[in-house]
């Protein structure tokens, strides 16, 4: 299934510390923060 | 070996890939794919005619390189099937002006230039996974300079110097001068029994693995033994921390092994030099037993190297296995059910699911075909309830469920109108469609909405607002719940837990309705990617899971009060862990928060629902 | 709501001191017991043994129990020894549902005897909950295929096929090298025999 954006870089937070990256927006990849390790990581629109 | 070339029951596909497995217990579908050979398998004499005219010399693999074999080869004389094969990147090719001369040197005509791969077949009620296991390489332990001094070897590299069928026929040589050794050290748990942390000196594994490698022991005694047979005035040092001797008959090998002068050393040597001239080898020790430190020189040094797990990701994921910590299979229970994989219809045989020596490698095939009998022997196996149905009073063929269905088990049109059936038998009851159905429509058995619901309810009756609830998924965050009490892990008790065979089911009515019962914080949980039960399933749950963030934000509430996390089976101590941070997060939610979020959900998701 | 008459049995194991020791077991017993539709309450030294579901059986007959609670181990570990036991005793086996308050209840909150009390007591008010809305399913029974693949011919993958085969089953045995034999063959001698590895 297509989704939009894949591929392309996305900003995210991490919900858990509060750490935001820049990393590619993939749907088919699990997320982990960089800096706690966390999954709960939200893909930040806009 | 033998016996299985030729049972008339068991069809061999030797060079054989496995290219993709569907279906589900007692109905599997298998595709593999036959490699080339360029030489007919069942023609073939194994005459040998063919070698000493190839040009091309390459390392035997089989003879870990020790000797070396053409581009057309058998892998070794007792190979079954007996038949030789071309290794076609190494070949010069059929041309004459390139090659071909192995077409001339065969008689009967099998060596076939034009052979392709062949794809094929077949369908299977149960599977064993047999992958086995690959051995640690320690080159990367600079100390004990493995291929920087040609004397020292791996116990594998021993095996073939030794064996009578191997590069020197059995006649005992080392490598710098190809002369009998006298003095034969091995150094045991090489690549076993280490610490691996991310900010210590072994933060990749490749200086070994935690566990023990349980053959290494034995495999050194008798080694020691066949040395002491064959040449009896070896003086023979074994190195170690722990000898584990535990099995039938394996102590008196081991005292065998002492009282014909082997020499036992407590204590791991820290540093192998060697002269330069000699190319012998001076072995640092600190003797624990005597308690002081001694340097031995030594002709040979054999590093008794230990297992690591195969490289199998594609069959793994075809089948949906997981892993332990330590890389070997998970297995459905490790002590109820150590050969049967979580899941139906598949079983682990010998090392794939921990290292173990023959004997044990034999016992647990004959358990694994004797558990996948257990199936074969009926003539129908039952599914359990937990399938989709669809409810054609709701249903309106908006065909989302199609979408997210990772079976295919769902048909419907949209634009012809013509509404969601599911084929049940193709369903795995991951429950991803009833999520993601806007009507409603779909009803998981076993695992209704209403079921889900009352749970929800009935969890977050009391004092809500102290309260974390947790979807986990059956197959692993569930387990990984379970791993943590049974290593008695502790973590907070304000938790409660709703299974769900999927975190896909997890829907997000469930969630706003336990945020509107007024829980302080709501964590789904589910398999790793990759590990999902369910193929993709869980890559639903990370989409709804955005939007429901997406949401919270637009509805003015913390999205940092939903959570989620992927939790293995194997992953006790990341359960626990989670829990334990997500109650430092629920203590920062306020009771005003909460009855805010309470009137929010109101106004915002009972209309939502009309 | 379902239309018959709803009559739930709640059974919580002790589990010898797995949960006894940690949890009042008397107290979720006694809590179940005013639990609606629930019209037993009863405790079991341990509910998987044999006494143990004879226990049940007799509960469900007596008490013409249409829902079973059990609050015991995980259901990965017993859920299948209960839903025989359900089947035995004439009852759909979807009509059980487990509360699991050893692994996830007294295992893990060792050191707080009260909240892990308070947790199993609402750990069976969940599954209570559950259980009114449990109907009975019928499993769909598919055919088996009477063929095995078996993954990698090293020893163990030999020995499974060999056993398979001579029990009368078609065995597909597939291996990516050349040769079967795995790492086994390049041993030389094994123990504890000393004996040829091929």
């Amino acid at each position: 299934m297509a989704t939009a954006g894949a591929g392309k870089q996305a900003r995210f937070k991490c919900l858990r510390c509060g750490y935001e990256y820049t990393d590619v927006y993939a749907p088919d990849r699990e997320r982990t923060c960089p800096k706690c390790r966390s999954n709960s990581v939200r893909r930040l629109r806009k | 070996m033998m016996d299985a070339g030729r049972h008339p029951n068991i069809e061999l596909m030797t060079y054989t890939e496995i290219e993709n497995i569907t279906g589900y217990v007692g109905n599997f579908h298998v595709t593999v794919r036959r490699k080339a050979r360029f030489v007919d398998e069942s023609e073939c004499t194994a005459c040998g005619d063919c070698v000493p005219v190839c040009p091309v010399i390459r390392p035997n693999e089989f003879e870990m390189g020790l000797s070396t074999r053409r581009a057309i080869y058998i892998p070794f004389p007792q190979a079954v099937p007996a038949a030789y094969l071309i290794n076609i990147d190494e070949c010069l090719g059929d041309v004459p002006i390139a090659c071909g001369k192995c077409l001339e040197a065969c008689d009967k005509k099998c060596i076939d230039f034009d052979m392709k791969d062949r794809i094929e077949r077949f369908e299977v009620g149960a599977i064993i996974v047999a992958t086995g296991l690959d051995v640690f390489d320690p080159t990367g332990l600079d100390e004990y300079g493995y291929t920087r001094y040609p004397n020292v070897i791996t116990s594998l590299e021993f095996e073939r110097l030794i064996s009578a069928g191997g590069p020197t026929e059995g006649h005992f040589i080392r490598p710098s001068d190809r002369k009998q050794p006298k003095r034969i050290g091995f150094i045991q748990c090489v690549g076993s029994r280490t610490e691996i942390s991310p900010d210590g000196p072994n933060p990749d594994g490749s200086r070994g693995h935690p566990y023990c490698s349980n053959i290494c022991c034995m495999n050194t005694v008798k080694d020691s033994l066949l040395l002491k047979d064959h040449y009896p005035d070896t003086e023979i040092t074994v190195f170690y921390m722990d000898i584990r001797a535990f099995g039938k008959g394996f102590e008196d090998l081991y005292r065998s092994s002492k009282e014909k002068g082997v020499r036992y050393v407590r204590g791991l040597p820290g540093k192998i030099r060697e002269d330069p001239t000699t190319h012998n080898l001076l072995v640092t020790v600190e003797n624990t037993t005597a308690g002081r430190l001694e340097t031995h020189e030594l002709d040979m040094v054999v590093l008794s190297v230990g297992f690591v797990p195969p490289e199998d990701g594609h069959i793994k994921k075809l089948l949906t296995l997981s892993n332990t910590s330590d890389g070997f299979l998970l297995e459905a229970h490790p002590k109820l059910r150590p050969v049967d994989a979580p899941a139906k219809g598949v079983f682990f045989a010998g090392c794939v699911e921990s290292p173990k020596d023959i004997k044990d490698s034999v016992t647990q095939a004959s358990a694994a075909a004797a558990r996948a009998q257990r199936l074969l022997n009926k003539d129908r196996v039952s599914v359990e309830a937990i399938t989709a149905w669809v409810d054609h009073d709701l249903c309106t063929a908006c065909g989302i469920c199609v979408k997210v269905c990772p079976y295919g088990a769902i048909t419907a049109d949209p634009k012809q109108k013509i509404k969601a059936v599911v084929t049940e038998a193709s369903c795995a009851g991951c429950g991803a469609c009833a999520a993601e159905c806007p009507q409603d429509a779909i009803v998981m058995r076993n695992f209704t909405d209403l079921q889900i619901m009352a749970q929800v309810e009935a969890a977050l009756a009391e004092n809500p607002e102290e309260k974390t609830l947790v979807f986990a998924c059956n197959w692993c965050s569930y387990a990984g719940a379970d791993l943590a009490g049974v290593s008695r892990l502790q973590y907070p008790a304000n938790t409660r837990v709703v299974r769900t065979m999927c975190s896909g089911r997890v829907d997000e009515d469930f969630v706003w309705r336990a945020f509107e019962l007024g829980a302080a914080m709501v964590l789904v949980s589910g398999c790793h990617f990759g590990d999902c039960h369910y193929m993709t399933a869980n890559h639903h749950t990370q989409k709804r899971v955005d939007k429901m963030w997406d949401r919270m934000e637009r509805w003015g509430i913390r999205p940092e009060r939903l959570q989620l996390e992927w939790i293995s089976a194997a992953e006790g101590q990341k359960f626990a862990r989670v829990m334990r941070e997500i109650e430092e997060m629920r203590r920062q939610v306020t009771r005003e928060e909460i009855e805010e979020t309470k009137a929010i959900i109101a106004k915002r998701w009972r209309k939502r629902r009309k | 709501m379902p239309d018959e008459e709803l009559r739930i049995g709640v059974f919580v194991c002790e589990c010898g001191r797995n949960i006894a020791g940690t949890v009042d077991v008397e107290t979720v017993r006694r809590y179940a017991e005013s639990l609606p539709g629930v019209v037993t309450s009863q405790v079991n030294r341990y509910t998987c043994s044999d006494p143990g579901q004879a226990q049940i059986r007799k509960a469900i007959a007596e008490h013409k129990l249409n829902r079973v609670v059990i609050a015991a181990c995980s259901p990965s570990l017993h859920q299948p020894t209960f839903r025989a036991c359900l089947r035995q005793a004439g009852l759909n086996q979807y009509l059980l549902e487990m509360a699991n308050i050893r692994e996830q209840v007294a295992w893990v909150h060792m050191r707080e005897p009260d909240a892990a009390t308070y947790k199993a007591q609402e750990t069976v008010k969940m599954a209570v909950a559950r259980a009114r809305y449990l109907r009975p399913e019928q499993e769909m029974e598919v055919p088996v295929t009477k063929a095995a693949l078996v993954i990698g011919g090293g020893i163990a993958g030999i020995q499974a096929a060999l056993d398979l085969a001579d029990a009368g089953h078609k065995v597909y045995l597939v291996e990516k090298e050349p040769s079967i034999g795995g790492k086994m063959a390049m041993l030389d001698k094994t123990f504890p025999t000393m004996d040829c590895s091929i």
